[in-house]
């Protein structure tokens, strides 16, 4: 499967990290989707800008919450998620 | 439970003739229960037009004062924008594209998660459908704490809201009278409209869900425990051990209860054979019936067990929340070769049948995944290949049962291994696009309902009667045609045989010996005179190249029609019995075959071609026929049968001439 991550610095902006370097059990605010396919199908669970999400498990699959909703993500997908940690846990 | 109907003007008349609903709602949130729970047992499934995506319509009768409802359950969608085939189908019904537009949208929403849920409430009502809102699952947002003020809610959205739930069927008398009630209702105006464009959307469904929730209690709780389990049953090693435990588990049950109903259908319809040949008077009639008409319903119905079954299971499954889960842990392994971690459970089913194996990828959501796992599936090794394998094995390695037990557990992995190749070929070949990375909706882990899995296996077992089991029938009627006719004399040696065992002075021994070798020659003279024969005989230099003659061509042809098949034609051809159990006798006779020339049929080396050749070959028309039915379209079905024909043609080749170049006979 090809990188679905441009060759572009993630952490460019600051504040922002992938998904991945947050902690397990971290709320984060969602920056960015850097995977143009899974885009549609991530905001139609709920993942929508500037969300806030809750890390449950990384790994394959990576487990976030948005609000009561736990999505499971391929890693793949995960490494293209850009976070901002921090965040009111709307759930 | 309190009801908030005062939104729609309840004293409005209501439609007398039947009302047409569409019921529409996120995947996870109980709509096919609902839908189970509203028309019971009065529905039917059938294929949208030309999409392999199953839609489901179902009648609700009159009652409680309450007129009747068509209710068409479209598929699972979270977004009506996103660009899907289930969505595509859930815009054309919504749009009476496909006939007539419903007169209400039941939107079903689970009270546990209502933010995301009224999006596609949302945009509905930005569509204009005229909506009712079921809000579902309110038990257990009870126990997370959560409390729907359901009144303000429909005030706000302007519809009319029925708190209810689905499983245990609390609500639904309201909720038909509601639906009854809404086409001719007029509601007040929403005092909170969704935006016009889908931008805000997310918002405003955050802030309308926010307005009319209740939060605390025992939601933490239950989360803490849902991520324990989550961590255990998704666990890269943990995971698949638990996945491998349930999996077994599964099939264990498949296995040991769908037999006895198998066996018990194959007994009846053995039995209504032999009393229709009691009944009727000898002739073609008696024999189309009996072995025909009848042969071809058992050999349809027999399956019936198992996809009922199969369905019973996997629905209970899939109701806890399970599935999900599994998906995940398959999807490390399957990805690489372009199929969806959903595709483990269909490829699995295949090993017991193929046909209910495929008619299962309809749990997979994506069109393209669903469509490499039908094209792979039949390379499974199923129960109807065992007596095949068994019988090649045994003539392969005699008196070597070691060796004949690898060859058999080779033939598994050659079946399986053909089929992760083929998916990965397929997928940058004719299915362009790769298997799209897996995101989806872990659902809240619930008690699955019996009744949900009972209606589901009910639906899925007659929509194969109905569908595939028509064709299915058809198809054995017309084999068992061409393997019967037209009927030939005996050879005059058939008749010198049993003349010379009746004469006087022939021992009971000689007798029998002498009556067996005239049924041989006859049996042989039937089956090479008959269609199926005579077809056999042309196309016998095809299969030259791989060692076959004109009777193992005649083997194959026959095996068409169910693999199995394939040990009963050899067997009536080598002992002039039609044999299904691979018994010592039955070896013997057929290891003692010879072609016309006097050598033996089955050498090593066309043995083993023979076994490459049934491992990998497309030896299966009722599969065929589900093929076609699942994926909306012949092009499948031929590629499937094609690709399928033609590698195990090249792989038996290969390996024929292989072994005769290296010196085995």
């Amino acid at each position: 499967m090809p990188p679905l991550i441009p060759s572009s610095d993630a952490a460019s902006v600051p504040g922002v990290v992938p998904l991945t370097a947050v902690p397990v059990g971290a709320v984060a605010t969602l920056h960015e989707v850097r995977d143009a396919e899974s885009r549609p199908v991530l905001k139609s669970l709920g993942l929508t800008d500037a969300c806030v999400l809750r890390l449950c498990k990384v790994g394959d699959p990576c487990i976030v919450q948005v609000r009561s909703t736990r999505i499971g993500l391929s890693s793949a997908v995960a490494r293209c998620l850009f976070v901002v940690p921090g965040g009111t846990d709307g759930k | 439970m309190p009801s908030a109907v005062e939104s729609s003007d309840a004293a409005s008349s209501p439609v007398a003739a039947g009302v047409r609903v569409a019921l529409i709602g996120n995947p996870n949130t109980g709509k096919t229960t609902l839908f189970n729970a509203l028309c019971g047992a009065r529905a039917k499934t059938s294929n949208f037009p030309g999409t392999t995506t199953s839609i489901r319509t179902g009648r609700v009768e009159a009652a409680d004062g309450a007129g009747p409802l068509e209710v068409v359950d479209l598929p699972g969608v979270y977004d009506l924008d996103l660009d899907s085939p289930e969505t595509r189908i859930a815009r054309s019904v919504l749009d009476g594209g496909r006939g007539t537009a419903p007169d209400v949208v039941l939107v079903i929403v689970d009270a546990c998660n209502l933010p995301r849920n009224l999006v596609l409430a949302g945009q509905l009502l930005a569509r204009g459908a005229r909506l009712v809102l079921a809000l579902n699952m309110v038990d257990l947002a009870g126990k997370r704490g959560l409390t729907i003020d359901a009144h303000t809610l429909a005030a706000r959205l302007g519809v009319p809201v029925v708190p209810l739930v689905a499983r245990t069927g609390q609500g639904l008398t309201v909720l038909r009278r509601v639906l009854d009630q809404a086409p001719g209702a007029t509601g007040p105006a929403a005092s909170e409209a969704p935006p016009a464009h889908d931008n805000g959307m997310a918002a405003w469904a955050d802030a309308l869900a926010a307005g009319v929730t209740m939060a605390g209690g025992p939601g933490h709780a239950l989360d803490a425990r849902t991520e324990q389990l989550d961590r255990l049953l998704t666990h890269p090693v943990w995971g698949l051990a638990a996945f491998m435990a349930i999996m077994g588990a599964l099939f264990w049950v498949l296995f040991a209860l769908a037999t006895v109903p198998m066996d018990l259908i194959e007994a009846t319809f053995a039995e209504l054979g032999t009393l229709v040949e009691r009944l009727m008077p000898a002739g073609a009639l008696r024999d189309l019936v009996a072995q025909g008409i009848v042969g071809g319903i058992a050999g349809t119905v027999v399956f019936l067990p198992q996809i009922c079954l199969l369905f019973f299971l996997i629905t209970l499954l899939e109701d806890t929340g399970y599935l999900a889960r599994a998906a995940f842990v398959m999807d490390r392994w399957l990805s690489r070769f372009g199929l969806p971690g959903h595709a483990f459970v269909p490829l699995l089913t295949a090993h017991a049948c193929a046909l209910p194996g495929i008619m299962s990828t309809r749990l997979i959501p994506d069109a393209r995944d669903r469509l490499a796992t039908i094209l792979v599936a039949p390379f499974m090794s199923c129960s109807a290949r065992l007596p095949v394998y068994v019988l090649l094995t045994t003539l392969l390695f005699a008196d070597r049962p070691a060796a004949a037990g690898l060859a058999f557990a080779g033939c598994y992995l050659l079946g399986g291994l053909a089929a992760l190749v083929t998916a990965k070929l397929f997928g940058s070949t004719i299915l362009k696009g790769r298997a799209r990375p897996m995101i989806l909706e872990l659902p809240t882990y619930k008690t699955p309902s019996l009744r949900n899995a009972l209606l589901t296996a009910r639906d899925q077992g007659l929509s194969f009667l109905s569908t595939a089991g028509t064709v299915i029938v058809a198809i054995c009627i017309v084999m068992w045609w061409l393997s019967a006719y037209p009927k030939v004399d005996p050879p005059a040696r058939v008749a010198e045989l049993r003349a010379a065992a009746g004469a006087p002075g022939v021992s009971p021994e000689q007798a029998e010996a002498l009556g067996a070798e005239a049924a041989v020659l006859e049996s042989r003279a039937a089956q090479a005179g008959s269609f199926a024969g005579r077809i056999g005989k042309v196309l016998a230099p095809a299969f030259a190249p791989l060692g076959f003659d004109w009777q193992l061509t005649v083997g194959v042809l026959t095996s068409f029609l169910a693999r199995e098949v394939f040990v009963s034609t050899m067997s009536v051809l080598a002992a002039g019995q039609a044999e299904t159990d691979v018994n010592d006798g039955v070896v013997a006779a057929i290891r003692g075959m010879t072609r016309d020339d006097g050598r033996p049929v089955f050498t090593p080396s066309t043995a083993a071609s023979a076994l490459v050749f049934f491992v990998l070959a497309m030896q299966c028309l009722p599969t065929l026929t589900v093929t076609r039915k699942e994926t909306g379209s012949v092009k499948y079905a031929a590629i499937q049968l094609g690709y399928m024909s033609g590698l195990a043609w090249v792989a038996a080749f290969l390996l024929y001439q292989g072994l005769r170049a290296a010196g085995v006979a």
